[in-house]
């Protein structure tokens, strides 16, 4: 049965080209609430997708919808209710974890009381409560990423995008940011991510997109996936090998 | 054993994997490959225009050394004391200047190299590692002798006689000397200090070795004879009575620079030994340092920037007083940024000299402050534009990117006139019409230098800001252009002539070129 839930991110004719096109006319809906994982091969468009999303970059065409506000239009309304998680986590060396969520939180402008109390709960929540007043430049990957989700999540946004969130991070710790995007999304809040580790999508996310060659090929919950792919009882690891296989040109 | 077998092992030794030679190739590979990089800043080689550049160069230098040195050319080793007091004065300000670049480079030997873990885990002699860094060390301060010495050399044996070629020795002496020297106080700073504060300490001790010389001689010339100098000074009665006679050991070097053999035999033998004696000493402790150098904790409480950091900030004071808590949380790049301001020393002490005085001595006060504006500008805007570390978060935040790039601009000016304030505030009170000028002349010189980091920022890790010159040169000399022609721009209008319009006209022309061939936006 077709889900009937409004659009957290409705992304219409997407295009970005730099030597080849990277995102050729991606068309994406994600319901409000939902746990939706993009999965694709390497260079397949997804992490360009979603910087297009997050108003890292401009498309080339096409438009973003976030929560009814044209991200392309008004990225400042946009990135309001937006938060963004690289792979990569870029934070302040030079700043304390609570420094740094002093900083987001200003910038969202949020209200410094009710700012100050998240801000302690994340950074408890997050195991990084010892650590809320050491500067960040020693820090692990792991404890790292940590800052930056919870600087992710200290302004309370509708919308989590994820850059391969996971990558790098020891079994505690990933199971920990897991914990946390399980619980906004009980919230109410709608998280996007990608990720190699396809396990991760496969327990974690309600609906699954693949992109290969920056088209959407196939989406859906896993039994969907299956269906399309043509295989029933196959974990997504093999339903996603025989997706993208089919896209590959003939050798 | 053959005669071929005996060949073919000795070969061995010096070309097996891991051996002296093998190890020097590998070093020779990677210098060169960073060579090639300053020289195409990144970008494609193109060896005729690589060609062109150089030949445009060394006629630049030849042209700047000739007219520096080349009614020189006639000196012969009767000069007296007076002349090698002038030749070792000028010899030490180039000595200094290459033991700065040496201190810094055996102290990066510790710090920088991405290799040093690869190495500490290979079978490979950390010690034969270590010996060939620093001798190539040695080599990259010979060829910053070289760069500098060479021109003058060529121009004055062309003048003067072949003689003068003992100055290569000479050159290549220093550089050995500096090495040496740089080594012996690397290894003090590790072991009186640490391997936590030795990178700051030792980027502190570079720039004062390399500025204190110069420095020094401007301020006794400024106090005694009231002048900037230093050859006034050398040439003064207050000096040449302190010196010693024209046979003494102390002119050995400017001796052998005139051409005398035996004194260069001196000074290369005594260079060898200073470069010899610590690398052979050290080289055993060089790897020890190296793996303290990878041990290093920051950890700990420390204080936050405010006693409440969760407050009703505008994103604009927030996105400024951040810019200054990083510069002020990082002693080392505080210290690249901020070292240029010592030598405002002699300009403080020009105002405080003639404090009072008439206004002419203090018109040169304004082109010093102007230029030193500009480029202080322009190290700041390039950390607060292109070094922003969390570039992604910047730019998800609900900030307009109009609104954040005031906001960083702001930061930089203030932090920039914070800096002039003192200076101002001394030529208010003898000269508000100076001031103004003064004000002026800062503020525009700075504002230039940011505008241009803004139009050709490049998305770099902050501490990658010794590269900054060499990920944009065009940046880089649009930036000392424009600081020169305001500077030029401020003292002709400090002498109060309207003619500062010409070269206030040169400045915005170096401005609108920057910003036409400033790199396009692609996303």
């Amino acid at each position: 049965m077709e889900r009937t839930v409004s659009a957290a991110l409705r992304v219409t004719g997407l295009r970005k080209t730099f030597q080849r096109p990277a995102v050729d006319g991606l068309d994406l809906k994600v319901g409000q609430g939902e746990f939706y994982a993009l999965l694709g091969p390497n260079g397949a468009g997804k992490t360009t997708t979603l910087r297009m999303v997050a108003g890292l970059m401009q498309p080339d065409a096409g438009q973003v919808s976030i929560f009814g506000v044209d991200a392309l239009a008004d990225p400042v309304a946009a990135k309001r209710i937006t938060a963004w998680v690289s792979d990569e986590p870029m934070i302040y060396d030079k700043l304390s974890p609570t420094e740094y969520l002093a900083f987001v939180a200003g910038l969202w402008g949020m209200d410094p009381a009710v700012a100050e109390k998240k801000s302690a709960a994340l950074l408890e929540w997050l195991e990084l409560k010892p650590h809320a007043h050491e500067r960040c430049e020693d820090f692990s990957k792991g404890m790292r990423q940590k800052v930056a989700l919870a600087g992710a999540l200290v302004h309370e946004p509708k919308l989590i995008i994820l850059d391969e969130p996971l990558t790098g991070l020891d079994a505690r710790a990933a199971r920990l940011v897991k914990d946390a995007l399980l619980a906004r999304v009980r919230q109410g809040c709608t998280v996007i991510l990608t990720t190699h580790i396809l396990e991760v999508a496969e327990r974690m996310a309600e609906r699954i997109g693949v992109i290969s060659r920056g088209k959407l090929i196939a989406e859906g919950t896993l039994e969907e996936l299956r269906k399309q792919s043509g295989s029933s009882n196959t974990s997504l690891e093999d339903v996603f090998l025989t997706l993208v296989a089919e896209q590959e040109p003939a050798q | 054993m053959t005669a071929a077998a005996a060949t073919a092992a000795t070969t061995a030794i010096f070309t097996a994997p891991g051996s002296w030679l093998w190890l020097a190739r590998h070093e020779g590979r990677l210098a060169w490959r960073d060579l090639r990089y300053l020289m195409t800043g990144g970008g494609r080689w193109r060896g005729r225009n690589v060609i062109i550049v150089f030949i445009l160069l060394a006629l630049g230098l030849h042209l700047i050394a000739f007219g520096v040195v080349g009614r020189h050319a006639h000196m012969t080793l009767d000069v007296g004391t007076r002349g090698f007091t002038s030749i070792t004065g000028s010899f030490l300000l180039i000595f200094f200047l290459l033991l700065s670049q040496a201190l810094e480079q055996v102290t990066r030997l510790f710090y920088g190299r991405g290799d040093l873990d690869l190495f500490r885990s290979s079978p490979a002699s950390l010690r034969r590692i270590f010996v060939i860094r620093v001798l190539s060390i040695a080599v990259s301060t010979t060829m910053m002798a070289l760069v500098i010495a060479l021109p003058a050399i060529n121009v004055l044996a062309l003048f003067g006689g072949p003689h003068w070629f003992t100055g290569l020795g000479i050159a290549v002496a220093a550089a050995a000397t500096t090495t040496g020297i740089a080594l012996a106080m690397a290894s003090i700073l590790f072991d009186t200090l640490g391997p936590k504060r030795t990178r700051f300490a030792s980027q502190v001790a570079s720039a004062i070795v390399g500025s204190a010389f110069i420095i020094g001689i401007q301020a006794v010339a400024i106090l005694s004879i009231g002048t900037l100098s230093p050859n006034t000074l050398f040439g003064s009665d207050l000096v040449l009575a302190r010196m010693p006679e024209a046979d003494g050991a102390l002119w050995i070097p400017a001796r052998a620079l005139l051409g005398s053999v035996p004194d260069l035999a001196i000074t290369v033998v005594a260079a060898a030994l200073i470069l010899t004696v610590p690398m052979v000493l050290l080289s055993g402790r060089l790897g020890g340092y190296a793996i303290a150098t990878a041990s290093v904790h920051h950890g700990g409480n420390r204080r936050a920037w405010s006693t409440r950091l969760f407050r009703t900030t505008s994103s604009r004071q927030l996105l400024q007083r951040k810019e200054w808590v990083l510069l002020f949380r990082d002693p080392w790049l505080a210290s690249q940024t901020l070292m240029q301001l010592l030598y405002l020393i002699p300009a403080a002490l020009l105002l405080w000299r003639f404090y009072g005085d008439s206004r002419g001595a203090l018109i040169v006060l304004a082109p010093v402050l102007t230029m030193a504006a500009g480029q202080l500008a322009g190290g700041l805007a390039w950390l607060a534009v292109s070094g922003e570390d969390a570039p992604d978060l910047i730019a998800t935040a609900p900030v307009s990117p109009t609104q954040n790039l005031v906001a960083k601009v702001e930061a930089v000016l203030i932090a920039v006139l914070a800096i002039f304030a003192p200076f101002l505030i001394g030529i208010f009170s003898h000269s508000w019409t100076m001031a103004l000028i003064v004000a002026t002349g800062i503020l525009v010189s700075a504002f230039s230098s940011t505008l241009i980091q803004i139009w050709f920022r490049s998305q770099a890790r902050r501490r990658y800001f010794r590269r900054r010159q060499t990920s944009s040169r065009i940046a880089t000399f649009a930036e000392a252009f424009s600081s020169v022609a305001w500077a030029f721009a401020a003292a002709v209008a400090a002498n109060e002539s309207w003619f500062w319009i010409a070269p206030a006209i040169v400045a915005v022309l170096v401005l609108a070129g920057a910003y036409n061939i400033r790199p396009r936006a692609t996303s």
